[in-house]
């Protein structure tokens, strides 16, 4: 084998330099080179080395840089651009005190070059000083965050027909979070997101001195290595964040179907790592080579094979962590139970069938809410939907999860009513009517989904102290009378129940029936029940019956509406309720005690963490598929990457296992030699500080994409950041500290230079006239000859409303809200809901975030579908916005919450509760017309109405 | 020119312009838009008809860039399946053979099972209109308007999945986040009644089709061009967020407008420190825009203009009819009032409804099923076309009704499983020659045989008649000049009047 690669290597040494020779010279592909720092004229103008590159294209062009802003201005952008948030108004005074020391009185006025000097240095100081508290505050992770979850096109459910819940996909949310704030190094950035689950393996040989283990979070207080162990796993929930298609990968039976499906899920693998991290539009080569750039087919399908094993999936976080907890629960569970049936032996109280059906002994121990699925007897915790294909009369034995779960419920059915169900040898169920054998949600301990009324006879049985046992028709149960008299020590039993309609009004003509049978003994039946009846059963048991069946059926009218329930069923002893012994009671008090601290340390001990990341498995051989068809597969392809970009080879052959090819690959990407991964990064930095980058397509540095603006600078930036150790805030301190990004982002200000009064006087010009030289010759400044004006987007929208409103809740981490209700269904429904309480108010980054009903007023404010994967988001202007910022319910809740915070902070006095508005809002004082203006609107009509419309005016949606 | 997007984006196609020169052009790859900027830009030519009244507004009418015979679109999407072989794809050979294997070899899977024996019809099949052309029992409404269809039987789709299918149906690929075919219109021609969204939505009441909200997305296209969903329901104003919430305390008429004067003076004295900034005149302009729509929507939806005889032609009364009548009508009068695009639902997905299949995806009972849903869309279809023709709109107007996939000729019990191989969409009006058909499937109905179809050419051949060449309407994204047909598509031309 070895000999072999060595025969080859020659002729590959020739392919490449043959390629070199070639006329695809693309930039690029190119090495990174430090460039010298070239000489400008105008010298006092750069505050950093990376101004010089931009000042020497302006001076080249004949253009002038613009002045720097004003330290309002100054705040609030840096504000936006780091944290998403707007300043607090103490902290605009603050800033603008120490930026402007040199104007104090005690300073005489400038006029020498060194006060000049002494000013700038000021300026200079008070600015670095606030980029260096907005990065070492934990909300900056929370708004860069954003941008990384754009390129992973990040969300919480699958997308597609089934778009099923993601609830464990957080974690990797928050590892991106925890990971920016950390200012973890970029390349082990990238490396943990493609191998993080090999690094995680590595890193248990190698223990916590590894390079990985020191910037790793330590918020928990367990081992360390254990910390970085699932951090590094979550970290893979990047391969994972794309949308999914269950229905395709798992539901259909066509295999043909299943391929195809598999096939766009690794396509989309592929795409998401090359783009985001080297800026290769790879996917162009999926059914032929690339049409602008050097990357064939064959090299596409080779990353495939990279991934080939690759799989998406929740995984246990912290598969230790999760064991230890089984086992304590477990303890706490067997205790529990010995606890609840002396309880009930003592104290002769009956025992509950609803709680039976939650996994519970008939005393409390059950889970609410919880039910059992007819069609498989698995227990369910969300609601489910129509069943029209379920098996009829086939009992399903409910699948417990713990094995510790008392046997008390026999089998779960779903009734034709023709033939006679068999229960047990001997004993069959039989004289039920027909049925359509169809079904809805579950069998459960407590409501049913979609049930309206939870009361009958006036007593509502999901109350406090009462039970409810929901069986939709059509459905049947049976209890196992001779497990449940063995545990509880009855010997004689009675059933008691009240059965009814929990439906709404459009049940008014449906009927249904329910019947009751001890073994095969047909007890009780009530036929044709109506929606405004009810039933009271209470029957003795013969002592030989060893099983309890219970059955609703739909009536013979289709199972619409057909929302039966029991309340308060129970079994309990015939016997009359025997005076207890004082020792008894005693006893029963002290068990009381105990059964409620078990109860709660049970529920203390939740379900093991998981995170929705990736699976790992044999990858299968991957094989070219002709014009990206999987059922025309060609020539077998090993893992490879691209040949254009020949920094290094990248390792295959020590790749022994399906994880060991991704780390390859991710240690190629973030090999310090690729010319593609740093110059990337560097340019979306730059893309989110000045709106455009260096190459206006972030994610495409290929011939298709954008030509840099200044390439010496891109490489300079590139360099630095080498040098700084990949360290993305050492970046951000760059550029946020430099002049061009300090500039203005006016256009007339340059001609109009201490004049400006003189613009603001006459607000009713034309526009135009004022335009300068540097508008006329770089319209679009592509030069960065001014800052660009930026506009709020939908997340950072949200985030200052609330922001102003007083009302942000900053809670950082965990489960995300969800601001819609959730209803279960074949394909699940997403209802909004406006968001009114303080867990809904927190950062847009902890939203749920739904794919295939995304957001109105979010989507509307041009939040990207998270199909895509989101380099630059686009910034339209419509009237559906100024409807969505002016009427929905959420804004007009925020802005009373605003004029609530104003009157609390201000006063009774409009000029002052106008005056904080403007410092909270625009983050400077009104002038005296608006305070006129705003005075009028208060009086004429409310505090509120000057506050919804300072939500919706241009200054507040706009950054300078 | 003007150009309604963020000046990065303007700027980054004419790059690309440039690069796609230098290589000898004809790749096809030119941004529409700045093909109309040329056009704009050439001039004050006063044979421009291309009229600016809000050059900020990304909605503004833009004209053709060749000669158009429509004018708007109408379409009508069955989501869940729709049997060509129960409804327009007549298929003698298998009627024949009802009963006989399907799939004698017992290799073939569809998507949920192993097909059954074959099965005709449900319906029979009967001649209509001066065409000749056959029409199932199911349609017997909209069997009048026969001669002025266009069949296409030979479409097929790339995924026999409902959510990938849909995509592809609506945006020609079959994942998600790609424009949708109205937001390609839009993008494409702007809109000629500013004050009412461009591309509107008539979702069925009962909920959204497999896929989601997304169907109507904009993709990467800027949000503008995103279908705005229209409330069908009487109760509720038209469009979401048009008016504060029934009964927030606090607002009133006078205040609003107030609030709103306040507002416009704020922003313009804002602007006029920042001159030369469009995007902020723009948004002034929205809301000036913002308070037409809040006049111009609930007229829409407003039907007490409408005579009985209207309200009679699409059943309105009717419990289970009038819900997709009322969806028709508000097309038409939507389309009378200069919207661009109109997409209809005749069925849902994810819905908690019961009984009833929410669609057409009809697995275990087709007559059940597609007897409820046919029903449905005969009605509307029939009383739409009618109605357009008497008021003169056919002839400018384009009517698409399609699916995202077929049906298979073999049984899956009482149902039909699916089918991506075959299916029939149909059009009218906008330049459509009528009484006609394109396609056939093979003599069970089982594939297209001949001139097989996809959406592609359903698609290019809309953008035809819409006066836009598909393969130039694109938009740069993430290296790829994007276009609604892909790389393929052609206009098939022997169905154009």
């Amino acid at each position: 084998m070895i000999r072999l690669l060595f025969r080859l290597l020659p002729l590959l040494a020739s392919a490449w330099a043959l390629r070199a020779a070639e006329p695809l010279a693309h930039w690029a592909y190119q090495p990174v080179v430090r460039p010298t720092l070239p000489t400008v004229k105008q010298s006092a103008w750069p505050r950093t080395d990376l101004d010089r590159f931009i000042l020497a294209k302006l001076e080249a062009k004949g253009l002038q840089p613009s002045p720097e802003a004003d330290p309002r201005t100054l705040i609030r952008r840096l504000y936006f651009d780091l944290l998403g948030l707007p300043p607090a108004p103490e902290e605009v005074e603050t800033f603008v005190r120490e930026f402007s020391l040199s104007h104090s009185p005690t300073v005489p006025p400038a006029i020498g070059e060194s006060e000049k000097a002494r000013k700038r240095e000021s300026e200079h100081g008070a600015v670095a000083r606030l980029v260096d508290r907005l990065l070492a505050s934990p909300h900056y992770g929370e708004r860069w965050a954003r941008h990384w979850l754009d390129i992973a096109h990040y969300a919480d459910t699958h997308g597609f027909e089934r778009d099923q819940l993601r609830p464990n996909a957080w974690h990797y949310r928050d590892y991106v979070i925890a990971s920016l704030n950390a200012d973890k190094p970029y390349d082990q950035f990238l490396r943990e997101q493609i191998a993080g689950d090999v690094l995680a393996e590595g890193s248990k040989v190698q223990g916590p001195k590894s390079k990985v283990a020191e910037a790793a979070p330590t918020k928990e207080t367990g081992s360390q290595l254990s910390t970085f162990n699932s951090q590094n796993l979550a970290a893979t929930g990047f391969l994972a964040a794309g949308p999914w298609d269950f229905v395709g990968q798992v539901e259909t039976k066509s295999d043909v179907l299943k391929r195809a499906a598999r096939a766009d899920d690794l396509d989309d693998m592929v795409t998401q790592v090359l783009t985001a991290s080297m800026g290769v539009t790879i996917n162009c080569a999926r059914c032929h080579d690339h049409k602008l750039d050097p990357i064939s087919q064959r090299e596409y399908y080779g990353l495939w094979a990279v991934f080939a094993g690759v799989k998406r999936g929740d995984r246990e976080l912290d598969p230790a962590a999760t064991a230890r907890r089984e086992t304590e629960r477990k303890q706490l569970q067997t205790r529990l139970r010995a606890v609840s049936a002396e309880l009930g032996r003592l104290s002769g109280e009956g025992l509950d069938l609803a709680d039976m059906v939650g996994g519970g002994n008939g005393r409390g121990t059950g889970t609410k809410g919880a039910g059992l699925d007819l069609r498989t007897g698995s227990v369910v915790k969300d609601k489910l939907g129509y069943h029209r294909d379920s098996q009829l009369n086939r009992l399903q034995k409910p699948e417990w999860s713990d094995a510790n779960t008392p046997k008390f419920v026999q089998w779960i059915f779903v009734p034709d009513g023709k033939a006679p169900v068999p229960i047990a040898s001997q004993v069959t169920v039989s004289n039920l009517p027909p049925t359509s054998g169809h079904a809805w949600d579950a069998i459960r301990n407590g409501a049913l989904n979609a049930q309206v009324s939870t009361t009958l006879d006036g007593v509502d049985f999901a109350a406090a102290g009462h039970s409810l046992l929901g069986l939709h028709a059509n459905a049947g149960i049976t209890f196992n009378l001779t497990e449940i008299r063995k545990a509880s020590g009855f010997a004689k039993l009675r059933f008691t129940a009240l059965v009814g309609f929990g439906a709404g009004p459009p049940a008014a003509a449906t009927r249904a029936d329910f019947s009751m049978f001890a073994g095969k003994e047909l007890l009780f039946q009530k036929l044709k029940l109506r929606k405004d009846e009810s039933a009271r059963v209470d029957v003795a048991l013969p002592d030989t019956a060893e099983t309890l069946t219970l059955v609703a059926t739909d009536g013979g009218d289709g199972i619409g509406n057909d929302l039966l329930f029991l309340g308060d069923a129970k079994l309990s002893l015939t016997v009359e309720a025997q005076s207890l012994a004082a020792a008894d009671r005693a006893r029963i008090e002290t068990l009381r005690a105990e059964e409620k601290q078990l109860t709660a340390a049970l529920a203390a001990k939740v379900d093991g963490d998981k995170v929705y990341a990736i699976t790992s498995s044999e990858p299968p051989v991957v094989k070219v598929l002709r014009r990206g068809n999987p059922e025309d597969a060609q020539e077998e392809v090993a893992p490879g990457v691209l040949a254009c970009v020949k920094h290094a080879p990248a390792d295959f052959a020590r790749a022994k296992t399906e994880g060991e090819r991704r780390l390859a690959l991710a240690e190629w990407i973030t090999h310090p030699a690729n010319p593609l991964t740093r110059r990337v990064l560097v340019n979306r930095l730059w893309h989110h500080h000045f709106g455009v980058g260096l190459v206006d397509t972030p994610s495409d540095f290929g011939k298709g994409g954008g030509v840099p603006s200044h390439p010496e600078l891109l490489d300079w930036l590139a360099e630095e950041f080498l040098t700084r150790g990949w360290s993305v805030k050492a970046m951000h301190r760059l550029i946020c500290t430099s002049a061009a990004y300090r500039q203005v982002s006016g256009y007339e200000s340059v001609s109009v230079r201490g004049t400006k009064r003189a613009a603001s006087a006459a607000p009713s010009l034309p526009h135009s006239h004022t335009l300068t030289p540097s508008h006329r010759l770089d319209a679009s400044n592509r030069l960065l000859w001014r800052q660009h004006p930026r506009r709020l987007d939908a997340e950072s929208t949200r985030d200052a409303v609330l922001a102003v409103s007083g009302k942000l809740n900053l809670a950082a981490g965990g489960p995300g809200f969800r601001d819609f209700k959730y209803t279960e269904a074949y394909a699940p429904i997403y209802d909004y809901i406006t968001a009114d309480t303080p867990e809904l108010w927190r950062r847009s980054i902890y939203r749920f975030v739904v794919r295939t009903t995304p957001h109105t007023f979010m989507t509307t404010l041009d939040c990207p579908n998270p199909a895509n994967l989101t380099p630059a988001r686009t910034a339209t202007t419509t009237a559906l916005q100024a409807l969505a910022l002016s009427n929905n319910e959420f804004i007009l809740q925020q802005a009373r919450h605003f004029a609530a915070r104003l009157e609390r902070a201000a006063g009774a006095d409009a000029a002052s509760q106008i005056t904080r508005a403007f410092h909270l809002a625009f983050a400077r004082p009104p002038t005296r017309e608006e305070l006129a203006g705003a005075t009028q609107l208060v009086r004429s009509d409310s505090l509120f109405a000057l506050c919804r419309m300072l939500l919706n005016a241009n200054e507040f949606v706009y950054v300078d | 020119m003007n150009s309604p997007y963020a000046s990065n984006l303007r700027q980054r196609s004419a790059t690309r312009r440039d690069f796609l020169w230098q290589l000898g052009g004809g790749l096809g790859g030119v941004a529409l838009t700045t093909l109309l900027a040329e056009q704009s830009a050439r001039a004050a030519s006063p044979q421009t008809p291309d009229a600016r009244p809000h050059p900020q507004n990304p909605l503004a009418p833009k004209s053709a860039p060749s000669p158009a015979r429509a004018r708007a679109v109408i379409q009508i999407f069955c989501p869940g399946g729709l049997s060509h072989v129960d409804s327009w794809d007549w298929k003698p050979e298998l009627a024949k053979r009802t009963g006989k294997p399907f799939d004698p070899t017992g290799t073939v899977q569809f998507f949920a099972s192993k097909p059954g024996n074959c099965q005709g019809s449900y319906w029979s099949f009967r001649q209509h209109g001066q065409c000749g052309r056959w029409v199932s029992d199911l349609f017997p409404q909209f069997a009048k308007c026969v001669d002025d269809i266009t069949f296409i039987h030979s479409m097929q789709s790339k995924s026999a999945l409902h959510g990938p299918a849909m995509f592809m149906a609506n945006s020609g690929f079959i994942l998600p986040g790609f424009p949708s075919m109205g937001a390609w219109v839009t993008y494409g021609l702007g809109s000629e009644n500013e004050n009412l969204p461009a591309f509107v939505v008539l979702p069925d009441p009962r909920g959204l089709p497999p896929g989601g909200v997304i169907n109507w997305g904009a993709g990467f296209l800027p949000a503008v061009h995103q279908g705005t969903p229209l409330n069908t329901d009487p109760e509720l104003p038209p469009i979401a967020d048009l008016f504060p919430p029934k009964n927030f305390a606090g607002i009133t008429p006078q205040g609003e407008q107030a609030g709103r004067n306040f507002l416009q003076t704020l922003n313009r004295q804002h602007a006029a420190a920042r001159a030369g900034n469009t995007e902020l005149d723009a948004r002034i302009a929205a809301y000036e825009l913002a308070a037409r729509m809040q006049l111009s929507a609930p007229e829409v939806t407003d039907l007490r203009g409408e005579s009985d005889a209207t309200k009679q032609l699409y059943t309105l009364a009717d419990e289970d009819i009038g819900p997709f009548g009322r969806q028709c009508l508000l097309a038409r009068r939507l389309v009378e009032r200069g919207v661009r695009f109109v997409q209809i639902y005749c069925g849902a997905e994810n819905t908690g409804a019961k009984k009833i299949r929410p669609n057409w995806d009809s697995h275990e009972d087709l007559v059940r099923d597609h007897g409820y849903w046919g029903r449905v869309l005969d009605t509307g279809a029939a009383a739409l076309l009618t109605d357009l023709k008497a008021r003169g709109l056919l002839d400018s107007t384009l009517v698409i009704c399609t699916s995202e996939f077929g049906r298979q000729p073999g049984a899956q019990g009482k149902g039909r499983d699916h089918n991506a191989g075959a299916f029939t969409a149909w059009l009218a009006g906008g330049g459509i020659r009528g009484g006609t058909a394109y396609g056939t499937t093979d003599e069970l109905g089982s594939k297209a045989e001949e001139h097989p179809a996809y959406s592609y050419d359903l698609h290019a051949t809309a953008l035809h008649l819409l006066g836009v060449d598909h393969e130039r309407l694109s938009f740069y994204h993430n290296g790829v000049q994007r276009r609604l047909t892909d790389v393929h598509g052609h206009v098939l031309r022997e169905i154009l009047a």
